[in-house]
């Protein structure tokens, strides 16, 4: 144990649920909020750039992505509550230093966001009513470069809350008196840039699944031209996301992190995790690959579970390293637990009810007639 | 002092979350009231077959969820993103105790955000059954969310018996639970009226149709007047008592408690007469004016709910300095620079000498040190211990503009009875040694006596 110094004493409350309740959710919560966020983060850039120097189907497919974007964010922004809702449960000691020693950018993501999402409509209303300007665009172009900031931001933050030997040194150089001046990033971090650089290149693959989830299911009414040059086009895209993915993973797992860390994701079972979190990319691919001149709903379906999965491992790995890298300073497990039992029970079933409500919400919007043909 | 502190020059970091909060709230309450509204009056244009009136709706409902679906959601996060960075402490008691109500509230937030883009997105492709079943979805859902983090915020405010059983149940149904429920689904339903109007007085030409709106929306609007001035009334009864001590004490909350008197009288007035009696009035100037009033009355509204909590921040579990009332005997006797996580890395790291081979700091160690160095202790003392509420020689409640004039003798004598000499003020959580190097601080930051003043010599 190292720099015990710096970190908070336990909570006397104690978790209000087992740890691994709380690290389901944390991790649920992640993985529903990577598959948005992914497409806001990498897909959004992406599609302007499609929109710049595309053809006509690249143009078609920038603005249908487009349109659906603030409904992404939104979902985005909704899920991605849950997992900062639990890290502040399991990792207080971690998550309030580490955001306090770099407070102005950590505050400055909201304000980005903001300025982001409206940058976002913006630009969407241009498209729905026919007045894209200059202006518009490069509004769009702000957008997808706040995203990308924000999620440099995020990179920095969760891997501070790890780096807990450096907290000193950036609380040093970055205070007044004692009081941090939150002024602090994780720069001198090696993991950060491969950490940013490796989310950016899954966030390739999600946008590529997307993308054939779009085609597969919402796009009946365009053109066939465009519905055949979509599927080998998400293809590319899934394979640069992939080769993105292993260069940066193989620079974040093999070049930077702790090589105690990298023995242990290496040892027995998490081996076999590590594995599969690496190699899961290539099961969308292949799906792409297969049903690119045949999509189906249920085909493209598949291609929209199997990334899931792989972002699923994703989270699952994150954890388990998250963990591993804190060991040497605390045993999130250790806590106690207090299970606040009739709480935890209720919030469950309105859990339930409420993705009922959601599904019944989701079948009646199936069962509308299109907007063309209403 | 668990975490670092946040030093934000001028402004303290809490006032970022007053500002994030109350600017939040503006929309938020908007967002239950306007729900509201738009279920009801769907609901009402369906049934009456008023394609207009639907028409109108949808245009609202577009303004509705650009204004609550982005701001509205991003600013909530914001409050999060605020209170982890300034009040850390106080949101670590809160998210241990209140965790799974956040969790039911965030189930109701996901309904909403699902409704209520389904039900602008597909206004004209839902049969009206179904739309309007979904418009009381994202209605009610709203009004729950509010009910739900009443309870969270209103503990802030009155633990009730938690302290002593630390239930959840008798965290979430404290004694201001029920007040504040009232009068803030009043307000919602108040704000709404008022927005209503606001874009109706922007965006409609059609006059029978604006008389409509005017004549259909004061209803809700009086309604939320009566229902704020009925829970203003019992959350001011069931306040404790240092709180309604506080209301009377400080001037500025007599100010601003008058203000917001004032300004509820004169919505209701305005309402009244404007929209209900005369719905031809709804002119932008006149709207933009009871808009401004209903925004000022809710925001001072806010800031009274905020600073009569003082000394706590979370009343009774967290104080106002991220100290809990528990760890007070503890740091006075061992000192305030030798419990906090983070003033005692200080000392170690800059003064090392000062640290006794138990590995404590020696305070009496500390006030050998050279002038100089005791205000940079006074300093970090400062920072941890009473910059949340004041900045230092200029800013918000400034230390060095309160203290014009005192001498050594006189600020020492006030940190050593903090609590007695102001009762909203925490008690000082240090040794008599700390107290000398924190006067030490405040004697270089205080401002000269104005001159011009009598003064005794």
């Amino acid at each position: 144990m190292m720099n015990m110094t710096l970190l908070a004493p336990d909570n006397a409350l104690g978790f209000p649920a087992p740890y691994w309740f709380i690290i389901f959710f944390k991790v649920l919560g992640f993985t529903l909020h990577m598959v948005p966020m992914n497409i806001w983060y990498a897909g959004l850039i992406t599609m302007l750039l499609l929109r710049k120097f595309g053809g006509e189907n690249a143009k078609r497919l920038s603005d249908r992505v487009l349109n659906a974007m603030p409904v992404i964010i939104s979902i985005g922004v909704n899920f991605g509550i849950v997992p900062l809702l639990f890290t502040q449960v399991a990792y207080y000691k971690v998550f309030y230093p580490a955001t306090i020693l770099m407070a102005w950018p950590w505050f400055s993501i909201f304000i980005l966001l903001t300025a982001a999402y409206y940058g976002v409509y913006y630009y969407v209303v241009g498209l729905r009513s026919g007045t894209m300007t200059g202006i518009k665009y490069a509004v769009g172009w702000v957008s997808a470069i706040s995203f990308m900031l924000i999620g440099f931001l995020f990179a920095n933050s969760f891997s501070l809350m790890t780096n807990i030997g450096a907290w000193e040194g950036l609380w040093k150089a970055n205070s007044i008196a004692g009081a941090s001046l939150g002024t602090a990033l994780n720069t001198g971090d090696p993991v950060l840039i491969p950490r940013w650089l490796m989310m950016f290149g899954l966030a390739l693959t999600t946008t590529a699944a997307y993308i054939m989830i779009d085609t597969g299911f919402f796009a009946g009414s365009e053109k066939d031209n465009y519905k055949k040059w979509v599927p080998d086009f998400a293809l590319k895209i899934y394979l640069v996301g992939i080769l993105w993915f292993a260069a940066a993973g193989s620079w974040y797992f093999f070049g930077t992190i702790n090589p105690a860390v990298r023995a242990h994701q290496l040892e027995g079972n998490f081996f076999i995790l590590t594995a599969l979190t690496a190699v899961a990319p290539g099961i969308p691919f292949i799906l792409i690959l297969l049903f690119r001149k045949s999509l189906t709903k249920l085909k493209a379906l598949a291609i929209g579970l199997a990334q899931f999965i792989v972002l699923a491992l994703n989270a699952i790995s994150r954890q388990i390293v998250q963990n591993k890298e804190l060991s040497a300073y605390l045993d999130v497990t250790g806590e106690k637990v207090n299970i606040q039992w009739s709480p935890l029970i209720i919030f469950l079933l309105l859990f339930v009810i409420g993705v009922g409500i959601v599904v019944w919400m989701v079948m009646q919007v199936a069962k509308s007639p299109k907007k063309a043909e209403a | 002092m668990h975490y670092p502190w946040w030093y934000v020059p001028f402004l303290t970091s809490p006032m970022l979350i007053a500002g994030v909060s109350v600017f939040h709230v503006f929309v938020s309450m908007y967002a239950v009231g306007g729900g509201l509204f738009l279920a009801a009056e769907t609901q009402y244009a369906y049934k009456t077959g008023n394609r207009a009136y639907l028409s109108y709706l949808k245009d609202h409902a577009w303004f509705f969820i650009l204004l609550t679906a982005v701001y509205g959601s991003i600013t909530g996060v914001g409050i999060w993103w605020t209170i982890g960075l300034a009040s850390p402490l106080a949101t670590e008691a809160l998210i241990h105790i209140f965790v799974f109500g956040w969790a039911m509230e965030y189930v109701f937030f996901v309904l909403e955000i699902a409704s209520a883009f389904i039900f602008y997105y597909y206004w004209d492709r839902l049969n009206s059954k179904t739309h309007q079943t979904i418009g009381w979805i994202y209605g009610i859902s709203a009004w729950i969310s509010l009910v739900l983090i009443t309870g969270i915020t209103a503990f802030m405010l009155h633990p009730g018996s938690w302290p002593e059983d630390q239930s959840f149940w008798s965290a979430f149904l404290n004694p201001q639970f029920l007040p504040q429920t009232i009068a803030r689904t009043g307000g919602s339903l108040l704000l709404a009226s008022l927005y209503v109007y606001m874009h109706a007085a922007f965006r409609l030409k059609d006059k029978s149709l604006q008389g409509l709106i005017s004549t259909r929306s004061t209803k809700p609007g009086l309604l939320g007047a009566i229902l704020v001035t009925v829970g203003g009334l019992w959350w001011f009864v069931a306040l404790p008592e240092s709180a309604k001590a506080a209301l009377a004490a400080a001037s500025v909350l007599n100010v601003l408690m008058i203000l917001i008197f004032l300004m509820t009288i004169v919505v209701f007035i305005m309402l009244y007469l404007g929209p209900f009696r005369n719905p031809g009035w709804i002119t932008p100037g006149f709207a933009i004016l009871l808009f401004t009033f209903g925004l000022a009355a809710t925001g001072t509204g806010e800031f009274i709910r905020e600073a009569v909590r003082k000394p706590f921040v979370v009343y009774d579990v967290v104080l106002s300095n991220q100290i809990l009332p528990s760890e007070i005997p503890s740091l006075q006797k061992n000192g305030y620079l030798e419990g906090g996580v983070w003033t005692k890395a200080f000392i170690a790291s800059y003064y090392p000498s000062s640290i006794n081979p138990e590995g404590q700091i020696n305070e009496a160690e500390l006030l050998n040190l050279p002038q100089s160095e005791r205000i940079k202790i006074g300093e970090v003392l400062f920072q941890y211990h009473c910059n949340d509420c004041h900045a230092a020689g200029d800013g918000y409640s400034a230390v060095g503009q309160v203290t014009r004039g005192w001498t050594p003798e006189m600020t020492l004598t006030l940190l050593r009875h903090l609590d007695q000499a102001h009762f909203f003020m925490p008690p000082f959580a240090g040794t008599d040694e700390e107290a000398m190097l924190l006067t030490d601080y405040i004697q270089s930051i205080a401002k000269p006596f104005p001159q011009g003043l009598p003064r005794e010599n």
